[in-house]
């Protein structure tokens, strides 16, 4: 098929506009009569509280603090809607809103939110997704703190290892990270001329946005409108919605634009975070190097909210083979609530983390066979019409062998590792 | 003293949502009056490229140039619902979808030459360099632009979708067909550890991408010089360090992320093996690009200093902690 576009090195259609600044990012929105929002943010991991806000809302300028009781559907949630909007009386992380203050400029806003006076009653907390699913744990949901159990079964391990001439066994342990896009959120909401609110904000996904503004507001969705401008990165970390409801709500009772802008700061805790997982990892070879069996236990820590733990953690634990044939494979996988900032989408979602496991399994296992990690990856390597460890076929578009045997030319990794470093 | 260790991170990914949720994308194309070609679809463009390169797959259906394309993505009251822009799913499912509803505007506008010509068979209709072509004489065509015009005050405007095909694990065995397609990615690095400080510089970095078919290449290559970024940040330097809750780095003072001086020039080797169920062969790559970097360095660590990091990041104090243990035991 002869193509004449497609493979061609076009100019991005949207690239003027970013080099030259004329691109709108919501932060470069004003509005007429526009007014300021700004957001209470818990600094207790785990508690019981309750606001005093007299003082803040004489403060001047302040045109309505909004509270809980102000959301007519108070969660949300990419999958659960386990996020209150604004909490009610608990807050289950740092950083949880417990108010949106609004006022006539963002310095009166800023001042009246510092002004309310919060009172916690502190409540144990859990910090370690092994904890957390322990008996007695302190509860960050009601309903326990297990969102998600994942399991793969495939052959049998116990013969796996048997069989196994050489078998590594190893704990490894990645972070909470951020996805430190460019461009902290910033939105802005007003009032069309048939009630309509629209919400100007950078996300991911406008059409569940608008789904997520309208069941908490208890609009019917053609009432809401969202407006994606232009887009300061993301990786994942502007997937669950953060300020979007907060300023429909706003703008639905005040009749008036409103606008709020987070800093860098507030913007690490207003948005998700890469799930930290511990990954025990035991994979066995015979003499050959062939990959006969691996077992796999990986806990995952969504911290406060589920997000998409369920789906990051399934990813983790269909990828916990990596690219290769293992006849035997046994996965348990666990996903826990914590009081831990919550987390959720980030690039590669789960497939992330897993490699960085079975990566230093490979290079392990073929040290204790003397051979070559680039001979035990080529060994084991997905070619087409191999099966995964989920019994999937890869029937098509397979071409690892071809990406190993180029990177092993261009780094000069010809027969052994070891012999060819200095 | 500086030492020297190479090291490979070899990985895949399956992309969509999966697990045999139902992953839609939806999208609209129009004919303009002046003969361009408007779609219209909810599909985010983050920076990744989306607009270019899904304008690319409906230019290259309507055999039209890339300015012969507006793209409309920006709010919801004109576009239908494309998914989110994440799992690396919008090249190959809104992709599959734009080009879905490409060929059926072009099919509808080719019943609408048959009608003017006066023929019964528009799929003999033929297209050359953006015209229609008249089936029995070859020197009749119309131009886009007078499709449009035949139809006169009617736009000619098509709506349709795409879905991708999984299917739900068992809850049990974990066994079924969760993804498709899947993507696969090798990196190969080569650190120098400074064993005095315990810093570890990147020196040399190869990336293969399979991409089943490059869209655009130089994209391609931006996407996997900015995964290689993210890959090195989260091996070497990342954390937002969390002490009972609350995160010690939460800005960028103390939330390190790498910067030019970090990076070497990386390698960036593009690997094409067209897919079949993607639009002209093409997967995804947002996230594939990342994910051999960590590994890879980990590995190189290994092979320069012979101590396993099995925790990242690899910040300086805590490799030089592991070298003082090794030594221990290498003493014994």
């Amino acid at each position: 098929m002869a193509l004449r576009v497609v493979g061609q090195n076009e100019i991005r259609v949207d690239g003027k506009a970013k080099v030259t600044g004329k691109a709108l990012y919501p932060e470069d929105i004003y509005m007429d009569n526009m007014v300021f929002g700004k957001t209470l943010r818990s600094n207790r991991p785990h508690a019981h509280f309750t606001l005093n806000l007299e003082q803040a809302s004489q403060m001047p300028g302040v045109l309505r603090i909004f509270t809980a009781s102000d959301v007519p559907h108070n969660a949300h949630g990419v999958l659960f809607k386990d996020h209150e909007v604004i909490c009610r009386d608990k807050v289950r992380r740092v950083g949880d809103p417990m108010a949106f203050v609004v006022a006539e400029t963002e310095k009166e806003a800023t001042a009246a939110r510092d002004a309310i006076q919060v009172s916690y009653e502190d409540l144990p907390a859990v910090f370690d997704p092994e904890e957390a699913l322990k008996p007695g744990a302190p509860l960050v949901h009601e309903q326990g703190n297990l969102v998600y159990r994942f399991k793969l079964r495939r052959g049998d391990v116990a013969a796996g290892f048997q069989e196994s001439h050489a078998i590594v066994e190893q704990e490894y342990r990645t972070p909470m990270v951020d996805h430190a896009f460019l461009q902290p959120e910033s939105g802005l909401a007003y009032m069309e001329e048939d009630e309509r609110v629209v919400v100007c904000a950078a996300t991911q996904y406008p059409h569940f946005d608008q789904l997520e503004i309208a069941e908490a507001l208890a609009l019917p969705t053609e009432q809401v409108k969202v407006v994606n401008p232009a887009v300061g990165g993301a990786f994942g970390g502007r997937e669950d919605v953060t300020m979007q409801i907060h300023l429909a709500l706003a703008a639905q009772h005040l009749k008036r634009p409103v606008k709020t802008t987070y800093s860098r700061e507030e913007s690490f805790y207003a948005h998700s975070k890469r799930h930290a997982m511990v990954m025990r990892l035991k994979t066995g070879a015979d003499r050959e190097g062939n990959l006969l069996a691996t077992q796999v236990t990986i806990y995952s820590d969504t911290g406060a909210y589920a997000s998409w733990a369920i789906n990051v953690l399934r990813k983790a634990g269909v990828h916990a083979t990596g690219p290769y044939v293992i006849p035997h494979v046994h996965v348990d996988g666990y996903s826990a609530y914590t009081n831990n900032p919550y987390a959720g989408a980030m690039r590669g979602f789960g497939a992330t983390q897993i490699p960085i496991a079975h990566e230093m399994q490979m290079d392990a296992l073929a040290e204790l066979l003397g051979i070559s990690p680039l001979e035990i990856r080529l060994k084991n390597a997905f070619v087409p019409g191999s099966v995964t460890a989920t019994g999937q076929t890869l029937s098509e578009s397979v071409p690892l062998v071809e990406c190993l045997e180029a990177v092993a030319e261009k780094l000069g990794l010809k027969q052994s590792l070891r012999e060819v470093s200095p | 003293m500086k030492k020297k260790g190479k090291g490979i991170g070899c990985t895949f990914y399956g992309t969509g949502y999966g697990n045999g949720f139902p992953d839609v994308s939806r999208s609209i194309a129009q004919l303009e009056r002046d003969g361009s070609v408007t779609v219209y679809v909810g599909a985010t463009e983050v920076g990744q490229g989306a607009k270019t390169v899904l304008s690319q797959i409906a230019a290259e259906v309507m055999a039209l140039p890339l300015s012969g394309i507006h793209f409309v993505c920006e709010n919801t009251d004109e576009t239908p619902d494309a998914g989110t822009a994440a799992a690396s799913r919008q090249t190959y499912n809104t992709g599959n979808a734009i080009k879905r509803t490409a060929e059926l505007l072009l099919k509808e506008m080719k019943v609408t030459a048959a009608r003017h010509w006066g023929v019964s068979t528009p799929g003999r209709i033929s297209m050359d360099s953006g015209k229609l072509v008249h089936p029995e004489n070859a020197a009749a065509t119309l131009s886009y632009r007078e499709v449009a015009m035949i139809k006169g005050q009617e736009l000619l405007r098509v709506e349709d979708s795409f879905t991708a095909m999984t299917t739900r694990l068992d809850d049990e065995t974990g066994q079924g067909n969760p993804y498709w397609p899947y993507t696969f990615n090798v990196y190969g690095v080569e650190v120098e550890v400074d064993t005095d400080t315990g810093k570890v510089s990147v020196v040399k970095a190869v990336c293969a991408q399979d991409v089943g078919r490059a869209v655009n290449p130089k994209l391609i290559e931006g996407q996997m010089d900015g995964g290689f970024a993210m890959g090195l940040g989260y091996a070497l330097m990342e954390d937002v360090n969390l002490q009972q809750g609350h995160m010690k780095h939460d800005r960028y003072s103390n939330y390190l992320i790498p910067t030019a001086m970090d990076l070497p020039d990386l390698e960036k080797i593009i690997v094409e093996a067209p897919e079949s169920t993607a639009p002209f062969g093409a997967k995804g790559i947002g996230e594939p690009v990342m994910l051999g970097v960590a590994p890879a360095i980990l590995n190189a660590i290994y092979d320069a200093v012979g101590v396993r990091m099995t925790e990242i990041p690899v910040t300086p104090d805590r490799l030089l902690v592991a070298l003082k243990q090794h030594e221990g035991k290498e003493g014994i």
